[in-house]
Order: structure tokens, then C-alpha cells, then sequence
């Protein structure tokens, strides 16, 4: 089934119950192919056109959730949303880039998709079309951490996230140079007008990680009037502050005295982490 | 070799396509391969043909309780089951031991190994019926550290030694005034092939059986198969389809003898197609090995003597990992004079995925670690890397640790002088804007200038080339000449060193007739062994040559006869032969007179002796060596590293076909790279984790650096034909070792390990 507007494949949704949504197939398909995925039928999202796209809507932007990594790469994209267009660049090969979709990472809700840690630094909200015309707001948050569910017969429609005007940052540490998944990744966004840094850690756990408390301390320390420089030393320790949160030291077994040590590779972990967050904080603030 | 000499090879003949030796002749069936129409053994289709799958276990080691086939025999579509029971032949196969079962009795030895087959008229069908065979397990406790293989209970009924060597040579009292010690892992590199593995059986009318896949050794895979099948070998025949990328032995064979079973028994065609999971599971991978070196040299930096203790993990069957330890064990000390070497290699069974031949197995892994201890001993002593390997590099007339002498050429000092004397490559500040500098981590990555070190590495390695040990090593080979064509007939079997194009450049050379071609190979021609380490180059392109002469001999005898000259005085190009006067000449064509000129002729280089007890003799017809030096960039902080460029001198022997050669080094280095930093196969508790493509990374473009020959030494090998050496493999056993070396050099850590892992390479400032 290969329905032309959002109305039409809920309905389609609703008419084959046992049918899956596909968008670029980037995920499922490759599934199906494995033969470890045999749905009933397929509705096919890709000749939606009005999810393709982007509108502006009170100092936020609405994205379509079918608009392609590829899409969100270009600079027009860029300058809007930096973080997510950078996340977007470095969402594997070109193939896949043109293929996979803004909605299809959310929903395939990998640990290693790349937008998701910029979508929850930003607090994106997802607008879902429902049967029968329903719609409803859900934050990503919600999804990703399994709070809220999508419904039977729900599609997500839309992606709405606010529009900062400021630097943001994505980066992302990987096993290889060529393309390849998240070993880590940290997504920084600055909020001049509400004078916060917004801060996500991506890949290291089942679902993006936002260390608040790191982040408000972090923002009581930039002149935001001035030149929002901070000294390398501050940097560095909002780095070690978000890595010890998103990688705490395990409790202590006994209840009490020194807690037990991190295996190595979970301490590169930690401290790749750091790197990145400081990295990415320093860029963002340059 | 350079890119002007190579230029010119490609266009020395005005007007006309490359031919003949040392000429960069393309291969035959490139446009084929760029255009999707080179049928592979995944793209076979027979009239009415079933469809194979493959029922394996989910355990590393387990008791086999009961098989229940019943649920899945029932299944509509489904036209049979085999499980050990079915096996008419042998129970057991393997490439030099019979001990692997063709599907397991009683016990399971490895995540992956076949149970049961099924062959129903649907892929899925089948892949549904092989989920459904209902097998109950007594799942027990794996052994997967190869150091505890020694104290465990037997995995087997032959022991869990699968070989021990002992080597010992010279006075192993001495002591040298340096000494430096050192434990290196090495993991486990999968070939993971471009094209999973295939194959299609077909029943024949006398009860035998023909398998079409693309088998390396297509008449060691028919007499593996026809034990199998208790039938005589003539019965059953093995035709060879495209090989889609082989870096060791393909597992298509082991895949032909169930299938073959399945023909036979529902008595029409049957195909498999595996997928990459099973891929990963099935086929043998490079020996994960763990070695412990001690280096004592005197204060000149001299080598004194070489201690070191190898234990190659085999896997739960024996298949070729003898000669891996053979190889890891003769070149334990490396392309160096060593006085004295107390060296124990062992290889051992464990219940971890299969080992066996995979592009310079055994000489790869003590590379790593030999190379790894002469920077140690240089930094020791406070030499420069390079430095202290010229002070001991091996030249002909040297002995290995082995007793044998060195009689081919060794240029190790010319190899080692090229990459040093070599330009280093600019500094990305030198180059241009920070912008175009790709960092470690990617263009679009996390990389920070300010944390990137970049560093050298040098490493020099060797490898044996044929089999060692003894091994028979004959080929045959037909050459036909009718009319302005040849046809070349040998059962080597093309899978990527470009033989066939050799083949076809060896006949023009000889014959001067430009049309030549390779016939496909089955089993009905006479035998021409196994590829990998040069040896079609060695024996089927000396098998050839010797037919080709022959053919003109008959061509030329009855014009010499007639003119009163001898055979010598006539020469024969572009298809015309004339004497060396100028009085004769004539057409090949015309000299032919209608008649078909045949020839078959066999190569059989010099025997080789096993290792004794003490791990002496002379094991080897020939050595090939290279040097290579690494520039790489580090990023310290993330531990992200770049392999910039390669530098690398290689002893050829001669070039044969410079654009094949230069593929072949490429192919060898970008191997080199993956197994320096990315490839391994993860195992938890003998339990194979993630096997696809995405979390086992292969090097990419971005990951490939630049690869420059800066020298290809021909020194001919007299006693090879045409002098030339294997070219594919030394590559990849001294890359690795190279770009381990130049991380050591930019992060000051020991990198012990390969793959490289990031937390090996971040190094605190």
C-alpha cells in the first residue's frame, strides 16, 4: 500500500491491523530480508509528501518525519538546526543516507541513532496521526525511555523542536574512520534566551542520557552577555561531570567503603565521553 | 616499479592491447564482474530446484540428547531431512584430518556447527523447517581460553593438542646483556568474503552427483565429499562457478556435502545460498593467538637469541592449523640472523569458532610480536627502530631458526633501505587548510586537531610460499592451439591472484598468438592443488609454460626440419613466426595447416622435509619478504587512529603483470589495516557476537590509506619460473605490524594487542 497523504495511511493502518509502516527501510527491510521479519503487508510512507518537508510554527520548526538524513545534512538545513544536520552527516554510508528517514530513527529507537541524542538535548515533541483523525503530542523522551507507547494503527507525523538561533554541536566517536555506529556520541545545544546549555550522551545506554545537573551548572558559568568563553579548565570538568553521570562508578557492594572499579573498556567509555562533551561544549561556545 | 614505468608497460605496444609477460594485461572477465553479468555460485538456477538450509547449533559445546526432524519433516513443502544418521560414507571429514562430523552425533564442539539439513521448494520453507527441528541439549561448560585447553577434558577424541613443535636451536644457555620481554594478542580476523558461500547439487542419472560452487580446491573438496557420500571419487564431480572473494579456503566444499546428500536423496537439483550470519559462523578464521617473547641481544643492539612461547587457538577440529604452527613457529624470529632461538608453538582445541587457512596465517601473528620486541629493544638500547633492524637483517646464505639456508634471494637491507630512504608525507599544516585534513574518526567525526599525534612505524616481515612440510605440490596444465586461438586447461582455480590472466599471458608470451583462453575447471581435469601463497603462479603457471613450450616445439620441429635449423633460430610474434635471418617466415596459422596442437605438462618444484623433533629441517621451497613503513595519526584523547599512508618495498622476483601486482599489494595492505585496527570476531563465552557487517568493520575507502610502492625488487628466484614470487600475502602479514608500530611511535603505549582498541592508544599527557 503506498498512500499520498498521512490520512490515508492511518486508514490503511486501520483496514490491515497486522500491517508495518515503512519509510526507508533502512531498518525493517533489512530484517525482512534476514527473514527475521515477516509482516503481513507493508504501508509504504514514502510517497507522503507533506511529511517530506519542514514548516516554521512560533519559534519552533516542524519536521516532517519523512525527511531523509541526506535532506537534513544539506547547509540550508544546517543553519537552521545545526546539531541535527551534523548528526545527520554522519548517519552512515550515502545509501543509507538517502533512504533513512528522520521518523524511521525514532522509531527504530536504536541506542546508536544518530538524531536521537540531538532530539532529546532539544526536547523534541512528536506530533502522532492516529485513526479516525486523532492527533496527539507525545515527548521523544516519552517513546524512546518506553513511557509512552505508539498506539496500534498510529503513524508519527511530525518532529517539533525549537529554533535556538545559536551554536550547537554534534559529535560522534567511532571504531573507524569510513562510516560506522556510535561508540558514544554527545549532542551540545546552547539557549541564549533562557540562558541554558542543553546537553545529550547518545549510544552509551539504551536510550539518549541528559545529564541536568551538569548542564545547569555548566550554564551558571557562562557570562552570557559577554563572550560566553569559558577557561579550558571548566570545560574540561563539565566533561568529567557528564561522563560520571551518564557512567556512574557502580555501588559499593557492601553498602559502604570504596566503590568497586569500572571495567577498562567501560572507563574509555567514560572518558571518551568527557572528551567529547568538552570538545563539543568548547565548539558550541566559540 | 613506478607509475611512469607502469604507464609505459601499458601502452609499449602502439596500437595494440597489452600482452605478454610483464605487460599489465586485464583480466578476462573484468567487464563481466563491472557489469553484474559474472555468474557467481548465488546466482545458479536449475529447472525445479529445492532449496537447502542448514539446522545449526545455538551452543558452543554441548551434549546432543535427542534430534526430533518429525515437526519439521511434516512441514508442506518440505522433501527431506538429514541429520548423522543419513551419512552413507565416512561420518568424518576435514582437509588434512577427517575429524569434523558432517553433522554432529553426539556432541556440539562450536557455536554454528551443522546438525541437520533440510530441503524444501522455498528458501523460507526451508529456513522455517531447519528453526523447527526440535534438537534437546545437555549444554556444558565451554572451554574457550586456549591456555586452559591443556588442563581440560578432552574435546575431542584425538586430545586437544592438535600439534606441538618444539624448536631449538644453537646454545639456549646464552644470555644476552639485553633483554626484553614481551605479551602479544593477536585476535580473530574473519575473511568474511564479498559473496557468502553458495553452492548447487545436481543428482546425476548413475547415482552420483555433480556440486556447482566455488570451491579453491576443487579436487580435495571432491574426495572429501565422495568419502562423505561413500562413492568412488569418479562419480562425483565438483564444478567450479565464480569465486566471489576468497582469502583462505572457502567453505562452499563443506557446504557441497550436505547438499549433495539432499540431491541425491529427494533426486533433483538443490541450492543454498547461506546468509551472513551463517557465513560468519561457518568458515575458518585466522588462529587467534597468544604469544610471550623474550628478546636478549648484545649492547651493539646484535641479536643474541629468541625465546618465545606461541599457542594458536585451533578451534574445535583440526583442519590446516598444523601448518599455520609451522609457519608461526619457523618464523618466530622474524627476517633476522638469530644465533640461537628456544621456541614453543602449540595449537590447541577449544570450543571457540574454527580456525584454519587464512592469507599468511601463522607468519601474520608472530609479526605482530616480533616486530613489536625489536621496538622494544631499540627503545631498550636507545636506537632508532629502523636502525636496529638493518643492524640484523637476514640476506641469502643465512640460516633460519629452522636449520634450513637461506638459497632465494633475501634483499631484506635493499627493502628496509627503500621505506626509509622514502619521502614522509606532509603534514596536514602543510598541506593546506585544517579543513581538508581528514582527521582520525572521519570527515564528519569528533576528531580535534589539537589532540592528533602523528607517528612512524617500521616493520619487516616474511612469508614461505607453496605448501611446507613435504606437502606434494603438483600442478597440470593443457595448452590447445587451433588456429589463431589457444586454449589453456588447468583446474587452478582463479579467486583472485590472477592466475587466469598469467595463464593467458604466459601462452602469448610463448606461442605468440593473441586470442587466448581459460577454460572453466572441474574435477574430470587432472588435479592442480590448492591456491594462496604464489602457487599458481609457481606451479600451474609452471605447468603451463611447460606446455606452451611444448605445443611449440610440435609447432615449429617440422619447419626447422625442413629449413635445416634448429627450433631455437625461429621465433614466433603476433602470430607470425620468422627465423633469425629473416629467410623464413611465415604464419602460425599457415604452419598449423588446419591441425589442433595439444600438450599437457605437469611442475613439480623441489621437495620439502617436515620439522623434526627439534623443529629443524627444510620445510621450504621458497621465501618472499617486505618491508613497510606506517605513518598514522592518533587521536590521543579518543584513541581514534588513521593509517595515513603505507610505504612499502616488496621482493618480487619479477613482475609479471604490474597492474595486477599493484592490485594485490593494495588488496594485501587495506587487508593489513583491518586487521591492525578493526577486524575482529567477537566471541562471548564461545558464543559468536553480532556476526554481520555492521559491527565487524571492514576497512572503508576513508579507513584505506595511501598505499605507495616505493620499490619492487625483482631478483629473480632461479628456481622459481619466471623468478617470480608470492605477492599477495607478505602484505598482510607486515602491515599489521607496521601500523602497530607507529602507534607505539605516536603514543608512547606498548600496543601489545591487535586489533588496536581505542583505549590502547589514548595516551595521558
Amino acid at each position: 500500500m503506498l498512500p499520498s497523504t498521512l490520512e490515508e495511511a492511518v486508514a490503511a493502518l486501520a483496514a490491515v491491523p497486522a500491517a508495518v509502516p515503512v519509510a526507508g527501510g533502512t531498518d525493517l527491510m533489512a530484517d525482512v530480508n534476514a527473514g527475521q521479519l515477516r509482516p503481513a503487508a507493508l504501508v509504504g510512507l514514502g510517497r507522503i509528501s507533506e511529511i517530506r518537508g519542514w514548516e516554521y510554527q512560533d519559534g519552533h520548526a516542524v519536521l516532517g518525519a519523512g525527511l531523509t538524513h541526506a535532506r537534513m545534512g544539506r547547509p540550508d538545513f544546517a543553519a537552521l538546526i545545526p546539531a541535527l544536520a551534523a548528526a545527520a552527516r554522519t548517519a552512515g554510508p550515502p545509501q543509507i543516507r538517502n533512504a533513512g528517514t528522520l521518523g524511521g530513527n525514532v522509531v527504530s529507537a536504536a541506542p546508536t541513532g544518530d538524531t536521537l541524542p540531538v532530539l532529546a538535548a532539544l526536547d523534541a515533541t512528536l506530533s502522532i496521526a492516529g485513526p479516525a483523525g486523532a492527533r496527539r503530542e507525545l515527548p521523544v523522551s516519552h517513546l524512546l525511555a518506553g513511557v509512552d507507547m505508539l498506539r496500534p494503527g498510529e503513524v508519527v507525523g511530525y518532529v517539533r523542536l525549537p529554533l535556538l538561533h545559536a551554536p550547537q554541536t554534534f559529535l560522534k566517536a567511532t571504531g573507524r574512520t569510513g562510516p560506522s555506529r556510535a561508540l558514544a556520541s554527545v549532542a551540545v545545544v546552547l539557549d541564549p534566551v533562557r540562558r541554558g546549555v542543553r546537553c545529550a550522551v547518545g549510544a552509551v545506554a539504551p536510550m539518549p542520557l541528559r545529564p541536568l545537573e551538569a548542564e545547569r551548572w555548566i550554564a551558571s558559568l557562562i557570562d552570557w552577555d559577554g563572550d560566553r568563553g569559558l577557561a579550558p579548565e571548566a570545560l574540561s570538568a563539565f566533561g568529567e561531570y557528564v561522563a560520571m553521570a551518564c557512567i556512574p562508578d557502580p555501588a559499593p557492594e557492601d553498602g559502604e567503603g570504596t566503590p568497586s572499579a569500572l571495567p577498562p573498556a567501560a572507563l574509555h567509555l567514560r572518558r571518551t565521553v568527557a572528551t567529547l562533551a568538552r570538545r563539543g561544549l568548547g565548539k558550541a561556545l566559540a | 616499479m613506478t607509475e611512469t614505468s607502469e604507464g609505459a608497460a601499458l601502452t609499449g605496444i602502439p596500437g595494440g592491447e597489452p600482452h605478454g609477460l610483464g605487460a599489465s594485461v586485464p583480466a578476462a572477465d573484468v567487464y563481466a564482474k563491472a557489469a553484474g553479468t559474472y555468474p557467481y555460485a548465488a546466482d545458479l538456477w536449475a529447472e525445479g530446484l529445492l532449496w537447502a538450509s542448514v539446522h545449526r547449533a545455538p551452543h558452543p559445546r554441548a551434549r546432543i540428547l535427542s534430534i526430533d526432524t518429525e515437526q519439521a519433516a511434516a512441514m508442506p513443502g518440505v522433501r527431506a531431512v538429514l541429520t548423522h544418521e543419513d551419512v552413507p560414507g565416512e561420518a568424518a571429514h576435514g582437509r588434512r584430518v577427517a575429524d569434523q562430523p558432517v553433522f554432529a552425533r553426539d556432541t556440539v564442539r562450536y557455536h554454528g556447527e551443522p546438525i541437520a539439513a533440510v530441503a524444501a521448494d522455498h528458501p523460507d520453507t526451508a529456513r522455517l523447517a531447519a528453526a523447527a527441528i526440535a534438537v534437546e541439549y545437555e549444554v556444558l561448560e565451554p572451554v574457550t581460553d586456549p591456555e586452559a585447553s591443556f588442563e581440560s577434558e578432552p574435546l575431542h577424541p584425538d586430545g586437544n593438542l592438535i600439534r606441538h613443535i618444539p624448536l631449538r636451536y644453537g646454545d639456549h644457555e646464552v644470555v644476552g646483556d639485553v633483554v626484553v620481554e614481551g605479551l602479544y594478542r593477536i585476535g580473530r580476523q574473519d575473511p568474511a568474503p564479498v559473496g557468502a558461500e553458495a553452492a548447487l547439487a545436481v543428482p546425476r542419472p548413475d547415482g552420483g552427483v555433480e556440486i556447482y560452487t566455488g570451491s579453491t580446491d576443487p579436487h580435495r573438496d571432491r574426495d572429501l565429499a565422495a568419502a562423505c557420500f561413500g562413492l568412488p571419487p569418479e562419480q562425483v564431480k565438483i564444478v567450479v562457478t565464480g569465486v566471489p572473494g576468497a582469502l583462505g579456503d572457502r567453505d562452499d566444499a563443506s557446504l557441497g556435502v550436505p547438499l549433495g546428500l539432499l540431491a541425491m536423496r529427494t533426486g533433483g537439483p538443490v541450492k543454498i545460498a547461506v546468509t551472513r550470519e551463517e557465513s560468519f559462523l561457518g568458515h575458518p578464521h585466522r588462529h587467534p593467538t597468544l604469544l610471550r617473547y623474550r628478546h636478549h641481544a648484545d649492547s651493539e643492539g646484535s641479536l643474541l637469541k629468541v625465546e618465545a612461547q606461541i599457542l594458536l587457538d585451533g578451534g574445535a577440529y583440526a583442519d590446516t592449523s598444523a601448518e599455520a604452527l609451522a609457519a608461526a613457529v619457523s618464523f618466530a624470529a622474524g627476517p633476522y640472523v638469530v644465533p640461537h632461538a628456544v621456541i614453543d608453538g602449540w595449537v590447541v582445541r577449544t570450543n571457540n569458532p574454527p580456525s584454519g587457512h587464512m592469507r599468511g596465517e601463522g607468519a601474520m601473528q608472530v609479526c605482530a610480536a616480533y616486530e613489536g620486541q625489536m621496538d622494544k629493544l631499540a627503545d631498550r638500547l636507545g636506537l632508532d627502530p629502523a636502525e636496529l633492524r638493518m643492524r640484523n637483517v637476514l640476506a641469502t646464505g643465512d640460516l633460519l631458526p629452522t636449520g634450513q639456508t637461506v638459497t632465494c634471494p633475501a634483499p631484506v637491507a635493499e627493502l628496509l633501505g627503500a621505506v626509509r630512504e622514502a619521502p614522509l608525507p606532509a603534514l596536514p599544516k602543510e598541506e593546506g587548510p585544517a579543513s581538508a585534513w581528514l582527521l582520525p574518526g572521519g570527515p564528519d567525526g569528533a576528531g580535534d586537531p589539537s589532540a592528533v599525534r602523528r607517528g612512524v612505524g617500521y616493520a619487516l616481515g616474511m612469508v614461505h610460499m607453496l605448501g611446507a612440510e613435504g606437502t606434494d605440490e603438483v600442478s597440470t596444465a593443457t595448452v590447445k592451439v587451433t588456429g589463431q586461438v589457444a586454449t589453456v586447461l588447468c583446474a587452478a582455480v582463479e579467486s583472485g591472484p590472477g592466475f587466469a590472466t598469467l595463464a593467458r599471458q604466459i601462452v602469448q608470451e610463448t606461442l605468440g598468438v593473441e586470442e587466448v583462453h581459460v577454460a572453466s575447471i572441474d574435477t574430470d581435469q587432472p588435479p592442480a592443488g590448492a591456491g594462496g601463497r604464489g602457487r599458481h603462479t609457481w606451479v600451474s603457471g609452471g605447468a603451463v609454460e611447460r606446455a606452451a613450450k611444448m605445443v611449440r616445439t610440435q609447432l615449429l620441429q617440422p619447419l626447422a626440419a625442413k629449413f635445416g635449423m634448429s627450433t631455437e633460430l625461429l621465433s614466433i610474434a603476433d602470430g607470425k613466426i620468422t627465423s633469425y635471418d629473416g629467410v623464413l617466415s611465415t604464419t602460425v596459422t599457415e604452419a598449423l595447416d588446419g591441425k589442433e596442437l595439444w600438450a599437457t605438462a605437469q611442475c613439480r618444484p623441489h621437495p620439502t622435509e617436515p620439522l623434526d623433533e627439534t623443529g629443524q629441517g627444510d620445510a621450504f621451497v621458497g621465501l618472499a619478504f617486505a618491508a613497510v613503513r606506517a605513518v598514522v595519526d592518533v587521536d590521543i584523547e579518543l584513541g581514534s587512529v588513521r593509517v595515513v599512508e603505507v610505504a612499502l618495498a616488496q621482493d618480487v622476483g619479477r613482475v609479471l603483470n604490474p597492474a595486477q601486482l599493484r592490485t594485490r599489494i593494495e588488496a594485501g595492505v587495506t587487508q593489513g589495516v583491518g586487521t591492525a585496527l578493526t577486524e575482529h570476531l567477537r566471541v562471548a563465552k564461545g558464543v559468536v557476537r553480532h556476526p554481520d557487517l555492521t559491527a565487524y568493520a571492514l576497512p572503508t575507502a576513508l579507513d584505506t590509506p595511501d598505499i605507495r610502492i616505493v620499490k619492487l625488487v625483482e631478483e629473480r628466484d632461479v628456481v622459481a619460473p619466471f623468478g617470480a614470487k608470492a605477492a599477495s600475502t607478505v602484505p598482510v602479514v607486515v602491515s599489521p605490524a607496521a601500523v602497530a608500530a607507529a602507534v607505539r611511535s605516536a603514543t608512547g603505549r606498548p600496543v601489545n594487542r591487535l586489533p588496536i582498541r581505542p583505549q590502547a592508544a589514548v595516551s595521558p599527557e
